[in-house]
């Protein structure tokens, strides 16, 4: 049959789909880790300073990269890397400075790396003119960059076989120090040979405040118990007895290497003519035949008399940057996906442990069985402790710190503000709040439009903030914290706040609000006008924010993970945008609730409280239900109603059997809603699990959960059950706002289910 | 590009010596008020006994509501109710059959399953026998010895 050709051969498919995935993850994580060099390296970069070490990581990335992208046919990939490896080496070889030009090309390059792997999942088109653009602008770069100057290494009493065997990159960090004027110094140092690794980071560790390790070769021969004994050239400000004590070894011997008579003055170095070098020929290997071909050229013996360095050659197969590789590598990359099906299967378990309970119970009630039962409720207990951990154990894998999403926006600010005159400092606190991995993930676009919104509607220009007495450089802050069983994240900005007239003048401009509405509207709801599709304040679009997406896709992608937007601002002020996010998507623990027989479950992150329903308490206000509740007002919602859930409402207080009804009242930011319920289940963890796509227009549901016995409740998204009861129809204003809103694609609490179906 | 034209003339060429030799694509068969219905039966995953089903608030009409397979949610499509036919309760002999669609199973919920047809083309005719407009849902009309079933294009069915 037709239907099943490509069922066949599917685990060869299964496996290259799967080193692909991980090929992507890979990609991204190194590309992700570029960007966050590149924002150190820029920091540096504006004080004038540079640290070679972080030049070193992201050539190492770029290098992975290329290496990665050859393996997977990601040719755009390959050549980019490629072309920036060369500009890399140049960089760290100071060949080439690293001006903000250079900078800013470093940047573009991380951006197109994310297009490019963008691209190769399919999700747009290749970036084949910005590539083009890129690697022209790049190879620019390397052709002006020419050769270094004449060596001035040649002042220096130093071994000329040990000057052979230096790489281009320790020559160029050699000659670096000398001309900084730094002191050179020669260390002796005996390791044993099966500590080597350890005790050599060590030393590094301890040096690294002094100054710079240059390079270690080991000297005379491997032979007796086991020991090796290395000459490590290190240029250090310290002089011979500081070192001394912080290096602190016995083993160590130090000695300054002595410059050469007559060469005191080491800024003259930077000016000695060629000529100098020539005296004292070097064998200097350049390129990258560095390690492999000093064999070839024989050290000449030293004529200064100082003890004889007798070299063994350096294994050339290890690479130093293996061994510092294989040292990192303690994690495991695992796929999210993996996770939700061990949370799916805690779940199952979750039921297996209530049918124990359940068990022990009624065999509690047997006679013969009381030490059976006893037993086996032991049995439940511990059971439900090692769940219990698993449960949070593998929670806790899933929690990443919000600053791999801080990280990104970081980037963003940097670009936006240098595209525009305005001038952006962002300062992030609380970027080790950790939420759920697939947050992370989600959060991403709905923040960075923020910011660009901060950016482009909020900062002034220089001058602006100048004539009314604000800093020329403005401040966006980014603040994470966590509050209870959610994470809070404000964006602030320092512009010029937002205009309540201009938001309304807009709205009706647009069509958004007739001038009636304009004239009844409340202050609070000004605001979230930006939230309706289709509003916009800036009169031209502008590519920074302009690009169709608004507020009303921030809201939405907030909404599909459980959360909700406020806004609060002041004109002249500022803006704030607060985020409300449940910390996982995973487990939640829920309160099940019964309406005309039927189980729902609502997550007890939202559940403030639950009291005894009083008939007699509800008021009716502006054609609201309402109760007042320690001195409250509490809006109420009766589910039966909104669900159209037949109930016998024989008496509206009773339940059909004549129980007395409850009220849920839940909370979400500063939203309160009392949900009229007909019976309260109890609490419990459930995994939630998505709709189907066939139900992803129904809206207020967050998912469904079993509660065991196969029976199947449903999830409140009680975020979009307060906005849709709260906001929906409060007065007709909102209510226009509201239908527009309902109209546009988006589900109910869809991203929080797709943790089951991802 | 010469090895991909020859490799689909081939195909087609065996499809044809297929269908001479009376190749047959087999339908599953149920009973939804009175009437015979099938789908290919290549795309029925499994069929089930209705689990305890849950009702959805705000749903379309015509979905029943979603079960739980094996830990999975499953949305049931009221087959009656999409087709506009007049409702009964489920008795015994009502079954789901779980479809694919996409990247999602569907549960179909049907009176009663009947039995795996096997029909040659000759035995299907176009939708048009039965005369005028007949839903865009309809594949054909399957006639298997004196018997007559709807065929189902379960694309169509399942769009809403």
């Amino acid at each position: 049959m037709a239907e099943h050709t490509g069922g066949g051969g599917g685990g060869g498919r299964e496996s290259i789909d799967k080193a692909r995935e991980e090929f992507f993850s890979e990609a991204q994580e190194l590309v992700d880790g570029f960007g966050r060099d590149l924002l150190a390296i820029d920091e540096l970069a504006k004080s004038g300073r540079n640290d070679p070490e972080l030049v070193n990581d992201v050539f190492r990335a770029v290098h992975t990269l290329k290496g990665l992208s050859g393996l997977f046919g990601a040719t755009l990939m390959t050549g980019l890397s490629h072309e920036l490896e060369d500009v890399l080496d140049d960089l760290r070889l100071g060949r080439l400075d690293m001006t903000t030009g250079v900078v800013d090309l470093l940047f573009r390059s991380a951006e197109l790396y994310g297009q490019i792997l963008a691209a190769e999942r399919g999700d747009r088109s290749m970036p084949e003119a910005e590539m083009k653009a890129l690697l022209l602008a790049l190879g620019q770069v390397t052709q002006r960059s020419g050769a270094g100057g004449a060596s001035p290494v040649a002042q220096y009493e130093l071994d000329p076989g040990l000057l052979g065997v230096l790489t281009e990159y320790e020559e160029h960090r050699l000659r670096t120090n000398i001309q900084a004027g730094v002191s050179l110094f020669r260390l002796h140092v005996t390791f044993a040979l099966s500590t080597i690794d350890t005790a050599l980071d060590e030393l590094k560790a301890k040096a690294r405040p002094l100054g710079e390790i240059i390079t270690y070769l080991p000297t005379g021969s491997v032979g007796e118990g086991d020991v090796i004994d290395l000459e490590i050239l290190m240029a250090s400000h310290a002089d011979g007895t500081v070192l001394q004590e912080a290096l602190g070894a016995p083993h160590i011997r130090i000695e300054e290497v002595k410059r050469r008579i007559g060469m005191e003055n080491p800024a003259m170095s930077l000016n000695s003519p060629p000529t100098m070098a020539k005296d004292f020929p070097l064998p200097v290997v350049w390129g990258e035949q560095g390690h492999s071909s000093h064999s070839s050229t024989p050290p000449p013996q030293a004529a200064t008399g100082r003890e004889q360095i007798i070299r063994t050659p350096p294994p050339p197969a290890i690479d130093k940057r293996d061994m510092s590789l294989r040292s990192v590598s303690q994690t495991v990359r695992v796929d999210i996906r993996k996770l939700d099906n061990l949370m799916n299967i805690v779940g199952e378990l979750a039921i297996v442990r209530t049918a124990i309970a359940r068990l022990s119970e009624r065999a509690g009630h047997r006679p013969g069985a009381k030490d059976f039962s006893s037993e086996l409720h032991r049995l439940h207990r511990s059971f439900e402790r090692h769940l219990a951990t698993m449960q949070s154990g593998i929670l806790e894998v899933r929690m990443v710190p919000l600053g791999q999403a801080f990280d990104k926006l970081a980037r963003i600010v940097r670009q936006i503000s240098r595209e525009h005159e305005k001038e952006v400092h962002l300062v992030i606190t609380g970027a080790e709040t950790e939420i759920d991995k697939l947050i992370v993930e989600e959060l991403s676009d709905p923040l960075m439009h923020m910011i660009r919104n901060a950016i482009d509607h909020g900062i002034e220009t220089r001058d602006e903030r100048k004539n009314v007495g604000k800093p020329a450089v403005g401040t966006i802050a980014l603040n994470a914290f966590q509050k209870g069983n959610q994470v809070v994240i404000e964006v602030e900005d320092d512009g010029r706040g937002m205009d309540p007239q201009r938001l309304i003048q807009t709205a009706v401009r647009r069509g958004l609000l007739t001038a009636e509405q304009a004239n009844e509207i409340t202050p609070r709801e000004v605001l979230s006008l930006v939230f309706i599709p289709g509003f916009s304040t800036k009169e031209e679009a502008n590519e920074v924010s302009g690009r169709g997406v608004g507020m009303d896709v921030v809201k939405t992608n907030i909404a599909k993970l459980g959360g909700v937007v406020d806004i609060s601002s002041e004109v002249g002020i500022g803006t704030k945008m607060t985020v409300t996010l449940p910390i996982t998507l995973a487990i939640i623990s829920v309160l099940s609730v019964e309406i005309g027989g039927r189980a729902f479950a609502i997550p007890l992150a939202s559940v403030e409280e639950a009291i005894v329903f009083n008939e007699r308490d509800v008021r009716v206000i502006e054609n609201r239900e309402v109760m007042t509740q320690r001195g409250q007002t509490l809006p109420l919602c009766r589910l039966s109603r909104l669900f159209e859930i037949d109930t016998p409402e024989a008496s509206v207080e009773r339940a059909s059997d004549g129980r007395k009804k409850f009220v849920v009242i839940a909370s979400v930011g500063s939203r309160r809603l009392g949900f009229v319920v007909e019976r309260l289940v109890g609490q419990q963890d459930i995994v939630i699990k998505a709709l189907g796509k066939s139900l992803a227009n129904v809206r207020g549901f967050a998912g469904a959960t079993e509660l065991g016995d196969q029976r199947v409740g449903l999830v409140l998204d009680v975020a979009a059950l307060l906005e849709e009861v709260l906001v929906g129809d409060k007065d007709r204003v909102v209510i226009d706002v509201a239908g527009r809103t309902r109209e546009s694609p988006e589900g109910r609490g869809d991203g929080r289910a797709r943790t089951a179906s991802r | 590009m010469d090895g991909l034209v020859r490799r689909r003339a081939e195909s087609r060429a065996a499809v044809r010596r297929a269908e001479d030799l009376g190749l047959r694509v087999e339908y599953l068969g149920f009973m939804l008020a009175g009437e015979k219905y099938g789908v290919r039966i290549a795309l029925v995953a499994e069929i089930l006994k209705p689990p305890p089903l849950t009702e959805v608030p705000r749903a379309p009409r015509y979905v029943k509501g979603i079960v739980s397979v094996r830990g999975r949610l499953v949305t049931v499509i009221d087959l009656r109710r999409r087709f506009r036919l007049k409702e009964s309760p489920a008795d015994t002999r009502t079954r789901i059959l779980l479809v694919d669609r996409d990247d999602e199973q569907i549960g179909l919920w049907v009176d009663e399953v009947l039995q795996v047809y096997r029909l040659a083309d000759s035995e299907i005719e176009p939708p048009q026998v039965l005369g005028g407009d007949q839903p865009a849902y309809v594949l054909g009309i399957g006639r298997p010895e004196n018997e007559l079933l709807l065929l189902l294009d379960l694309r169509a069915v399942l769009e809403s």
